[in-house]
């Protein structure tokens, strides 16, 4: 029997998720909705701030407090099937590579948490910045969704594959994963901020923060796929 | 049985060594400034307690206050070592499938743990003699808060794993990847310009300042040695323990 090419495997396990979740659409109701409230939330938690506020001061880090809260939400839940309908056991016994479930999981994730970023941007500043410009350009911020959602997807889908194995599953994840998070939440805050804001010198900031952004992911990346087939097969 | 012994020793070599450094500093060591403390070079360090001197008893508290930095850096270079030392036994156990190695791990963690809650303890009173707050957002704290965070999780994810070869296998890779965050959450801070002044900023130490410094690192990293080798034959223990319990009921 001919070795099914690396290429065929990693295509088979994204075309699986992809299709499941066009069936249920349950992931991506379940985020975006997810994201709206937390946008509504938002809104009350601003609401005695006054008319005054400069938003812009803390959009960054309010669009990725959204996102960060939603893809742990989808990442839980992309595992969670895997596990409840024995869907793991059947990976593992099928002729895959290991690694290869990881790149298809990790990719998997980020697609779907990409859309949910992209359909959330327009809605957030259609709420809080209709009224306050953003300065820099807007491909910039996108380079910077990007860069976050690889390291979120990348090391997330590996905590997650152990989160959802522990008794505790959601807040495992959550304790595990906001710490780990910590530097490139950092970086993408700041570089996001940077170009709502506008300060003088934003740029390098902006290139400075996606650059230590891009480190961080390839570092976690690689350390996800090195630890990936202990975790898989424990 | 020896290993115990010279644990012991260590311990209390180390203990001695912490103490002379911190005594040393006390009575010996010039004093500068941190932070928005000034204090003057030219007054005497005797008598610390009775605070005699032009500057009153401000002088005495803040004084105190610079000595707990003779304490609280060796302890946070011991704990970042020790969490070096988990992460080895981590891949040492991801590689051969020892459960000795796991154990070394848990222990090297539990360690690391008793390390960095001393010296995020040591370090808030420092911050609130200092600079009169009992914390603050400076990078240098955030990232070992962060630390703090990651060690506590590790402890978390291994009560919340039930079978015990998945247990030691999720704590390994965890132990490995907390290992390769930390340092990296130290430099983002460092490399991103924030608005944030760097209020704690180290220049050079005097030779007077740095011997004794020097002497509580090795004697903190002595007693760091030895709690990890009496964990460690508490452990064997345990387990001959429990070998000789079932042994008699089986």
């Amino acid at each position: 029997m001919a070795k099914i090419s690396a290429m065929r495997q990693f295509r088979a396990i994204l075309k699986k998720d992809i299709v499941m979740e066009l069936r249920t659409k349950e992931m991506l109701t379940s985020m975006g909705l997810y994201t709206l409230l937390t946008l509504v939330v938002y809104y009350v938690a601003l609401s005695r701030a006054g008319n005054g506020f400069d938003v812009r001061l803390i959009a960054g880090g309010l669009l990725w407090l959204a996102f960060l809260f939603t893809s742990m939400l989808g990442l839980n839940r992309s595992l969670v099937h895997e596990k409840d309908q024995g869907c793991l056991e059947a990976l593992l016994l099928s002729p895959l590579d290991r690694p290869v479930i990881f790149f298809g999981k990790a990719v998997g994730n980020l697609i779907f948490l990409l859309i949910v970023e992209v359909l959330t941007i327009p809605i957030f500043i259609f709420m809080f910045l209709a009224s306050s410009p953003i300065v820099g350009p807007i491909w910039e911020i996108a380079l910077a969704l990007l860069v976050g959602a690889i390291g979120i997807a990348g090391i997330g889908t590996l905590l997650a594959t152990m989160s959802v194995n522990t008794s505790g599953k959601d807040f495992i994840l959550a304790v595990l994963f906001i710490p780990i998070m910590f530097p490139l939440l950092y970086a993408v805050v700041a570089a996001t901020s940077g170009v709502i804001i506008g300060d003088p010198g934003y740029q390098h900031l902006f290139w400075t923060s996606m650059s230590i952004g891009g480190g961080y992911d390839v570092i976690m990346l690689v350390a996800a796929y090195g630890l990936y087939e202990f975790i898989v097969g424990a | 049985m020896k290993q115990l012994r010279t644990a012991i020793v260590l311990l209390i070599v180390g203990g001695l060594l912490t103490t002379v450094d911190l005594f040393w500093a006390f009575f010996r060591s010039t004093v500068v400034s941190f932070g928005t403390v000034t204090l003057s070079k030219t007054v005497e360090t005797a008598r610390p307690f009775l605070g005699r001197s032009a500057l009153g008893f401000q002088y005495g508290k803040a004084w105190f206050s610079q000595k707990i930095f003779y304490f609280h850096v060796p302890v946070a270079e011991a704990s970042f070592l020790v969490f070096g030392v988990a992460a080895f036994f981590a891949i040492r156990f991801l590689m051969t499938r020892r459960r000795d190695f796991d154990t070394k791990s848990r222990i090297a963690m539990e360690t690391t743990l008793l390390f960095v809650i001393l010296t995020m303890v040591t370090g808030d009173l420092w911050t609130r003699a200092s600079w009169g707050v009992w914390w603050q957002w400076e990078p240098r704290l955030t990232t070992y808060f962060i630390m703090t965070l990651l060690v506590i999780a590790y402890f978390v994810l291994r009560n919340s794993v039930e079978d015990e070869e998945r247990r030691a296998v999720y704590a390994s890779a965890f132990c490995i990847i907390a290992f390769i965050d930390a340092p990296i959450s130290f430099m983002i801070t460092r490399l991103i310009p924030s608005d944030h002044p760097v209020v704690f900023t180290e220049g050079g130490l005097d030779p007077s300042q740095l011997i004794p410094f020097i002497i509580g690192q090795i004697g903190m990293l002595m007693i760091g040695y030895a709690i990890y080798s009496m964990r460690m034959h508490e452990e064997l223990l345990q387990e001959r323990l429990a070998a000789a319990k079932e042994s008699l009921e089986g």
